[in-house]
């Protein structure tokens, strides 16, 4: 029944033995690996810079929203498809980068760039209480308590009308006039998109990306390898919360407003969607999700009265055939392609 | 029994209890095991084998008793913290990283033990991967390096899963069956792996095994257990010659 594996000499002739294999793995640190991997990121940012010059204004403004929404996804999914963590709070964050721009400038008049690199640090400094009472409980409660969480922070920035202008909240001409035209705006979000997509990439790749990895697939086994599973995975939810503010204060050159529904579960439900159209288990995935949901949401709601429904039908369909999402699939059908052609030659 | 003498004693529990309810699983159980020997711990199924290594891991908090390791009370202390003092578990259920390669898994090991699970800059298998294609050399699993642990064979993945352990550099080693559900072959393996390893790199190793001629085979010292409590405890043939406990053993086993 059990098939030997290794000491099966035959299994070998599928993938060749030899110091190719052994020396390929290391190679990640090697330069032409390195270049091979770097080259569709590198042409993806090239295709993204060039839209700047080809697209129209009102969908570069929608862009813009998918750039931010990209960052709110990708940064989730350090917690959904990284360190397995649902989390349905993470608009918590979200909301606090948009109204450190906007309040920063309601009430102290600071100017736009001091919020916006300030919003990222907010972001964290609000993630660590939070991570520490909501990651004391496991899998569906944790899931609830950051979804509490954010009807909490939803009522606050609602209720505290003389801080946050309550339900109306926060408009005002605090975007420097360059971002407020479509195309600077766009390519200051993409500047951005591409460093937090890297950093974030990077962190997926260290060895506390890897830990995180394995606290996924199985926390009991890492705790009994010495590792401080709670500890890690707060600082995973820190490191998600800080690129969630970040993507929010993002959001705030689109928008050009910080409001309380910025704050709200629904709103946390969204990079959930994306990163499950997308795909957990990939790294773009997520991205690709938001350029998905952003485009395809527009259209459902011209189409279908009822979009919410067609939405959850879509997700559900996912889950259960293409667990890696589209992401996955495409890589499916990348290496079919592959195989086809090295078969041809 | 000059022998005795001349290893220090590693690892010392005294009355060591731990209660499920009303059930009492593990019953005062006395251990001394010496630095550099393979010690089994035999008894019929339900015996309390995996609940005292649970206690030993500090998966588990023991109702009652203490526990020295290398002179430093650990009872009550959690698993991370003993895992760092050195006493390092493979698991009876196989216990692995589902779809994380064998080579990540490892390097996921040896990340903690070299304490740079912070560090979030640096490629993780940087200055890990030559260490990592050694430990999965010594349990043969460099072939399967980068297959994903769910699709190797049972065999493999236990082999894996003693890998993990020996990628800490225990100082102690408990191997909880080892060989449950493995073919002859693989077992066979297994055990003198286990040889090796207790040989060549001076390990101590806590086992748990079933199968009797195994057991004597390999282990330097016996404990039996018997409904939570350790009925015999001594060097190996002088145990086996205990009829007393040859007699319950293979009496609860029929
Ligand atoms: N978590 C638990 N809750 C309740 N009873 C348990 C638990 N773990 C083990 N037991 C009981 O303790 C006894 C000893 O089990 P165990 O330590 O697994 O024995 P062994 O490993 O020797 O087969 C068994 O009767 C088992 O049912
Ligand atoms: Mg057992």
């Amino acid at each position: 029944m059990s098939t030997y594996g290794h000491l099966d000499t035959d299994a070998h002739d599928v993938d060749p033995p030899g110091p190719d294999t052994r020396s390929a793995r290391p190679a990640p640190a090697s330069r032409t690996v390195l270049l091979r991997r770097a080259t569709a990121p590198v042409a993806l940012t090239a295709v993204m810079f060039l839209l700047a010059f080809t697209l129209g204004s009102t969908t570069l403004v929608t862009m813009q929203e998918v750039l931010a929404f990209a960052v709110f996804a990708t940064a989730t999914n350090l917690l959904l498809g990284q360190a397995g963590l649902v989390s349905f709070g993470q608009a918590v964050f979200f909301g606090i980068g948009s109204y450190t721009v906007a309040l920063g400038w309601l009430h102290w008049q600071l100017p736009f760039w001091a919020t916006f690199v300030l919003a990222p640090f907010v972001g964290a400094l609000v993630a660590i209480p939070i991570g520490l009472v909501a990651l004391r409980a496991r899998k569906l409660y944790f899931a609830l308590s950051t979804l509490a969480f954010s009807e909490l922070a939803y009522q606050l920035a609602e209720s505290r009308y003389n801080f946050t202008k309550g339900a109306n909240g926060v408009f005002g001409p605090f975007v420097p006039t360059a971002l407020t035209q479509p195309r600077t705006g766009y390519l200051f979000l993409l500047a951005v998109t591409v460093v937090s997509l890297l950093l974030l990439w990077k962190v997926n790749h260290s060895p506390f990306g890897l830990v995180l990895r394995a606290i996924r697939e199985n926390r009991e086994r890492v705790q009994a390898l010495g590792v401080n599973v709670y500890l890690h995975q707060v600082a995973a939810f820190v490191i998600s919360g800080a690129f969630c503010a970040l993507a929010g204060a993002m959001f705030v050159i689109y928008s050009q407003s910080g409001y309380p529904e910025l704050l709200d579960w629904t709103t946390s439900g969204w990079p959930v969607f994306m990163a499950v159209i997308g795909g957990m288990g990939t790294f773009l995935g997520p991205a690709l999700g938001a350029l998905i949901y952003q485009f395809g949401h527009d259209q459902l709601v011209l189409y279908f009265s009822d979009w919410q429904l067609v939405l959850g039908a879509v997700l559900l369909v996912i889950v259960m055939f293409w667990p890696d999402g589209l992401m996955g699939a495409l890589a499916r059908l990348g290496g079919v392609i592959r195989r086809w052609w090295k078969g041809r030659r | 029994m000059s022998d005795e003498t001349a290893h220090d004693i590693l690892l010392s529990a005294r009355g060591l209890v731990r209660d499920f309810g009303p059930f009492r699983a593990v019953d005062g159980v006395d251990l001394d095991v010496r630095s550099g020997t393979i010690h089994s711990v035999i008894g019929p199924n339900g015996a309390g084998k995996t609940t005292l290594f649970r206690l030993l891991t500090g998966i588990l908090r023991p109702t009652a008793g203490s526990l020295e390791f290398a002179g430093e009370q650990l009872a009550g202390r959690p698993t991370h913290v003993v895992a760092r003092r050195g006493i390092v578990q493979a698991f009876q259920t196989t216990s692995i990283f589902p779809r994380l390669t064998a080579h990540e898994s490892v390097c996921a090991a040896l990340v903690s033990k070299h304490r740079r699970s912070r560090d979030l800059i640096t490629w993780f298998h940087r200055g890990l991967a030559g260490e990592a294609s050694q430990v999965l050399e010594t349990v043969g699993l460099s072939d399967v390096a980068d297959e994903q642990a769910r699709a190797l064979s049972h065999g493999d993945q236990r082999a894996l899963e003693v890998a993990l352990a020996l990628a800490m550099s225990p100082r102690l080693l408990l191997l909880d069956e080892p060989t449950a559900g493995m073919s002859p072959f693989e077992s066979h393996k297994m055990v003198q792996l286990v040889q090796r390893l207790a040989k060549e790199e001076q390990l101590t190793v806590i086992l748990s095994e079933h199968d009797m001629d195994t057991v004597f085979g390999i282990s330097d010292r016996v404990s039996v257990m018997h409904q939570g409590r350790v009925l015999a405890d001594g060097p190996a043939p002088e145990v086996r010659r205990n009829a007393d406990v040859m007699a319950i053993y293979l009496g609860s086993e029929a």
